[in-house]
C-alpha cells in the first residue's frame, strides 16, 4: 500500500511541478487529435499513468518472480493514479483558496488560467473529485497494460505512441505533405492536431507495421536457431544492400522531402553530428574526458572565415584581418584540419598526464580560455572580437552556393559521411584497438607495448581535426561567426549528444545529435523548455538505459561485467576439468 | 646449471638497484644475472621487493640507484612500451587484462609493438595494412593456442571478464607472448589457481622455455612449481638478494629458511 502511495505521490508532485512551470497552461490549445485531446490533457494523465504502470509491473520478492494478477494490477493502478490526482487536485483547492494571485508572487506561471485547466471549468472541489477519477482511470489503463500479452500490448502501444506523435509534429508534417502537393485535409485540422479519422488510419497503419515486423521477428529468429547456412546470408546481404540503397535514396531526397526549415534543422543537426564524432574518438575511444571541446568548434568556424576571405565588423567599417587569405573553400579545408590536428596535439601535450575529473577540469578551462580568447582585444585585429568576423565562404562550387539550406545539407551530409567513414575505420584498426586497450588500463596498455603519450595525442589530434570540420560547416552555414556561438555550454552539450547516444557508439552520435539538437530545432513551441527536456533527457537514459540510445558492443559489456561475472561465478565453470586429485601432485 | 658455471655475458643484469618510495626501500642494492635459456625463480616472503623488481625491470619504475641492463645496453629510464619493443614482456600479479575486449583482441594488442600500420593506412585499409591485420591476427592466434584449446574456438570472441580465474591468467600469459618477446617476466602466476592448474602451469612455464625459446623470470610462491621449473634460485629479502643457487642448494640456506620457508624445507 505504500508502494502504490508513494508512486502515486511521485506522479502528482510530477503533475504539479509540469503546472508550476507553466507547460500544462502553456499547450492547452495544442490539439493532438480533434479539440479534445489536447497536450495539456496528455500531461495531465500522463503521470498518473506512468505511475500505474510501474506499480503494475511484476516484481521480485525473495528472490522469486511475483505476477500481478488482473485485480491486483487494475486496483493498484487506479489506487495510485488516485493518489496523483487527490494531490493535485487538493492542491488546486488549496491555491484556490489561498489566491492564486498571492502563488503567483512567487510562481509566475500559477495563472487562473490554469486553475481552469485543472478543475475543467467546474468548481474547484468538483473539478477535484472529477480530477482524481480521471487519473484513476489512467492508472487504472497504466496498470491494465500489463494485462495484455506482448503481442497484443505492442501494436497498442505503437499506435498511440504514433498518434501523439504525429498530432505532435503538426507543424512539421503538413508542411511536408504539401511540399509533396498531397492532400492533407483528411489527416490534418488547418492549423490543429490531427482529424478523427486520421488517427484511425494513423493507429491502423501502425498496428500493421507493428504486427508484421513482430513476425519478421521470429523469422529471423526461426532462421538463426538453423544455423546460419550459406544460401540464407546471402539473402540477407542482399537484403542489407536494398535497405542501404533506400536509406541513400532517402537522405539524398530528405531536403527536397521535408523542405527548407526541416533542411535548416537538420543542418544544424549534422555540425553537432560531426562535433560529437569528433568527441566521440576522444571520450568514447580514448577514455579522455575532454570537456573544453567548443576549442576545436571555435577553431575550425574561425580559422575557415580567416582563410576564405572573410571580414572583421569593427570600429573602422568593414576591414580584413590581420591574417588573411582568400583561398576556395575546398582548399581551405584541408589546411584548417590540418591546423586543427595540431591545436589538438599542443592541447592534449600538456594534460598528458591527467585522468579522469582532472583532465576533465583542465579541459574545462581550456574551453574556457578559448571563448575569452576570441572576444579579447588581444585577438581582435585576427577574429574580430565581440562584434565578430562576416562574410565567410558560403563554399560555393559554380553557382551553387551552400548557404541556401537544402544545398547545405548535401554539404554537411558529405562531410559526415566522410567523418563516419574515418571514425568506423580507425576503430578497426590497430589504432583503435591501441585507444580501447588505453581506456581500459591505461598502464597495462603501457606496458603491453602501447605508447600512451602517442595515442592520446593522436586522439586529441583526430579529435580536434573532426571537430574543426563542424566548425567550418557552421561558419558556411552562418556566414558570419561571433564569440556567442563558442560558449563552454557547446562542449557539454556535445558530451550529452555522445554520452546519449552511447560512448563510443556511431550511430549513437547520429541518435543523440537527432535528439538534443534535432528535436528543439523542430520543436520551437518548446524553445522555452528547451533546457528542462534537455535534463530530463539526460537523467532519464542514464538511469533506465546507462549505456546509451544506441550502445556500444563493449560498453553495454561494462556495465553488465558484474552480473555476468556474478552468474559465471555462481554457474561454476563447466568447461574446467575437475577439481585435481591431490596424487597428481606427488 | 649452478649460479658459478661458466657462462656467456648474461642477457639480463641487474647492479646494485635500489628503489624506495619515501622511507621505504623496496629494492636495496639488488643484484642478479639471468642468462639466455634459463628459467630463473625470485622468491621471498611477501615485500621482499620482488614485483618491485619486475617493475623497475619493465619500466614501470625507475631506479633510484643501480642499473638495468639486457642485451648489454642499460634499459634504465625507458618507458615501459619500449621495453617490451625490446623484447621483454610481462604479467601481472594481479591479473590485469582489458576485461571488455574480446579473448583474441587482448592477444592483439600483444602485436601492437610489432606492427606499424598508421593512421592513413588505417583509414584508407591499404593492402599492406590488411595483410598486417590478418598476421596480427594470427600471431594472436598463435599464441593462443599454446594453452591448448582454453582460449581458442568460440572462446576467441568472448569478453575477457568471462574467463574464469585460471584461465585469465593464461590470458595474461597468452597477451605477454604475443609480443614475441625473447624474455618473459610471470609474477606469481599460479596464484589462485588450484592443485592440478598449478601442476600444468608448471609444464607450460618449462615449454615457454623449450618450445617457444624464452627466457624466463617467474615470481612464484609455490614451492612445487619453483623446485619443478628452476635451473636457479633467487632468494630476496627486504630488497637485497640472499641466496642464490639451485633449489635444493636455496631451500638449505639458512637465511631463507629463517627468512622465508619457516622451520621446514622438503
Amino acid at each position: 500500500m505504500g508502494r502504490l502511495v508513494r508512486a502515486g505521490l511521485a506522479a502528482g508532485a510530477v503533475t504539479i511541478f509540469l503546472a508550476l512551470v507553466g507547460l500544462i497552461e502553456r499547450f492547452k490549445d495544442l490539439e493532438l487529435v480533434g479539440s479534445q485531446i489536447t497536450l495539456s490533457l496528455l500531461f495531465l494523465v500522463l503521470p498518473p499513468f506512468v505511475a500505474g504502470y510501474v506499480v503494475g509491473r511484476p516484481r521480485v520478492e525473495r528472490g522469486e518472480r511475483r505476477e500481478v494478477t488482473r485485480n491486483e494490477a487494475l486496483t493498484w493502478g487506479a489506487i495510485a493514479g488516485a493518489v496523483s490526482g487527490a494531490l493535485v487536485g487538493a492542491a488546486t483547492v488549496f491555491a484556490d483558496a489561498f489566491g492564486i494571485d498571492r502563488i503567483r508572487a512567487v510562481f509566475i506561471q500559477a495563472t487562473s488560467g490554469l486553475i481552469e485547466i485543472l478543475t475543467f471549468g467546474l468548481t474547484p472541489v468538483v473539478g477535484a473529485l472529477v480530477l482524481v477519477a480521471l487519473s484513476a482511470v489512467a492508472g487504472a489503463l497504466g496498470g491494465g497494460l500489463h494485462l495484455l500479452p506482448a503481442r497484443i500490448r505492442r501494436p497498442v502501444v505503437s499506435a498511440v505512441t504514433a498518434v501523439l506523435l504525429l498530432g505532435f509534429l503538426q507543424r512539421i508534417v503538413p508542411v511536408a505533405l504539401a511540399e509533396l502537393n498531397l492532400a492533407d485535409e483528411w489527416l490534418y485540422f488547418h492549423a490543429g492536431g490531427l482529424t478523427w479519422f486520421g488517427a484511425a488510419v494513423v493507429a491502423a497503419a501502425a498496428v500493421g507495421i507493428s504486427i508484421l515486423r513482430d513476425r519478421q521477428g521470429s523469422q529471423i529468429r526461426a532462421r538463426l536457431s538453423f544455423g546460419g547456412n550459406g544460401s540464407g546470408r546471402e539473402g540477407m546481404d542482399l537484403g542489407r544492400l536494398i535497405a542501404l540503397a533506400v536509406i541513400v535514396a532517402l537522405l539524398l531526397a530528405i531536403p527536397q522531402l521535408l523542405g527548407t526549415v526541416i533542411s535548416d534543422v537538420l543542418g544544424s543537426v549534422m555540425v553537432f553530428i560531426l562535433l560529437g564524432l569528433g568527441l566521440n574518438i576522444v571520450v568514447g575511444y580514448a577514455g579522455l574526458l575532454d570537456l573544453g571541446y567548443v576549442a576545436f568548434f571555435a577553431f575550425g568556424a574561425y580559422t575557415t572565415g580567416i582563410l576564405t576571405g572573410g571580414n572583421l565588423n569593427s570600429f573602422q567599417g568593414i576591414t580584413k584581418p590581420v591574417v588573411s587569405a582568400d583561398l576556395n573553400f575546398y582548399l581551405a579545408i584541408p589546411v584548417v584540419v590540418v591546423l586543427a590536428a595540431l591545436v589538438g596535439v599542443l592541447i592534449g601535450a600538456p594534460v598528458l598526464r591527467l585522468r579522469g575529473d582532472y583532465l576533465a577540469l583542465v579541459t574545462l578551462g581550456l574551453g574556457e580560455m578559448v571563448t575569452v580568447l576570441v572576444a579579447s582585444p588581444w585577438l581582435t585585429p585576427l577574429v574580430g572580437g565581440p562584434s565578430g568576423m562576416r562574410d565567410v565562404s558560403d563554399a560555393a562550387i559554380g553557382n551553387i552556393s551552400f548557404r541556401d539550406p537544402k544545398s547545405f545539407y548535401y554539404l554537411a551530409l558529405a562531410f559526415v559521411l566522410l567523418a563516419l567513414f574515418v571514425s568506423r575505420r580507425l576503430y578497426g584498426s590497430r589504432i583503435g584497438r591501441a585507444w580501447t586497450a588505453m581506456r581500459e588500463d591505461e598502464q597495462t596498455a603501457d606496458a603491453m607495448g602501447i605508447s600512451t603519450t602517442s595515442y592520446k595525442l593522436l586522439a586529441f589530434a583526430m579529435g580536434g581535426a573532426i571537430g574543426s570540420l563542424g566548425g567550418a560547416l557552421f561558419a558556411v552555414k552562418i556566414g558570419s561567426l561571433t564569440p556567442a556561438s563558442f560558449e563552454v555550454l557547446v562542449s557539454i552539450q556535445v558530451l550529452g549528444i555522445v554520452i546519449l547516444g552511447g560512448l563510443g557508439s556511431l550511430p549513437g552520435v547520429v541518435v543523440g545529435a537527432l535528439v538534443l539538437v534535432g528535436l528543439p530545432g523542430v520543436l520551437r513551441e518548446f524553445e522555452e523548455y528547451r533546457l528542462l527536456a534537455y535534463g530530463a533527457a539526460l537523467v532519464a537514459v542514464m538511469v533506465l538505459r546507462p549505456q546509451g540510445l544506441v550502445p556500444n558492443v563493449r560498453r553495454s559489456r561494462e556495465l553488465q561485467e558484474e552480473e555476468v561475472a556474478q552468474d559465471a561465478w555462481a554457474a561454476g565453470s563447466p568447461d574446467e576439468e575437475a577439481p585435481a586429485v591431490e596424487t597428481a601432485a606427488t | 646449471m649452478s649460479a658459478n658455471a661458466a657462462a656467456p655475458t648474461p642477457v639480463l643484469e641487474i647492479r646494485g638497484v635500489q628503489k624506495h618510495f619515501g622511507g621505504l626501500y623496496a629494492l636495496s642494492g639488488l643484484d642478479m644475472e639471468v642468462h639466455e635459456g634459463e628459467i630463473v625463480s625470485v622468491i621471498g616472503p611477501n615485500g621482499a621487493g620482488k614485483s618491485t623488481l619486475f617493475n623497475v625491470i619493465t619500466g614501470i619504475y625507475e631506479p633510484d640507484d643501480g642499473d638495468v641492463l639486457y642485451g648489454g645496453a642499460s634499459i634504465v629510464g625507458l618507458r615501459p612500451h619500449q621495453v617490451v619493443k625490446l623484447g621483454i614482456a610481462r604479467t601481472f600479479q594481479n591479473v590485469r587484462l582489458f576485461a571488455n575486449m574480446t579473448i583474441l583482441e587482448n592477444a592483439m594488442v600483444g602485436q601492437h609493438c610489432r606492427s606499424h600500420g598508421g593512421l592513413f593506412g588505417s583509414i584508407l585499409r591499404t593492402p599492406g595494412v590488411r595483410a598486417e591485420e590478418q598476421r596480427i591476427r594470427e600471431r594472436a592466434e598463435t599464441a593462443l593456442a599454446f594453452f591448448g584449446r582454453r582460449l581458442v574456438g568460440y572462446r576467441l570472441d568472448q569478453p575477457a571478464f568471462s574467463l574464469s580465474y585460471a584461465n585469465r591468467r593464461r590470458l595474461e600469459m597468452a597477451r605477454a607472448m604475443a609480443t614475441d618477446p625473447t624474455m618473459i617476466l610471470l609474477d606469481e602466476p599460479t596464484a589462485g589457481m588450484n592443485p592440478r592448474e598449478t601442476l600444468e602451469l608448471r609444464d607450460h612455464i618449462v615449454r615457454m622455455r623449450d618450445e617457444v625459446g624464452l627466457t624466463v623470470i617467474v615470481i612464484e610462491h609455490d614451492m612445487r612449481v619453483v623446485k619443478g621449473v628452476s635451473d636457479r634460485v633467487i632468494a630476496c629479502d627486504y630488497g637485497q638478494k640472499i641466496a642464490e643457487g639451485t633449489y635444493d642448494e636455496v631451500a638449505h640456506d639458512e637465511r631463507v629458511i629463517e627468512a622465508y620457508l619457516g622451520t621446514k624445507a622438503d
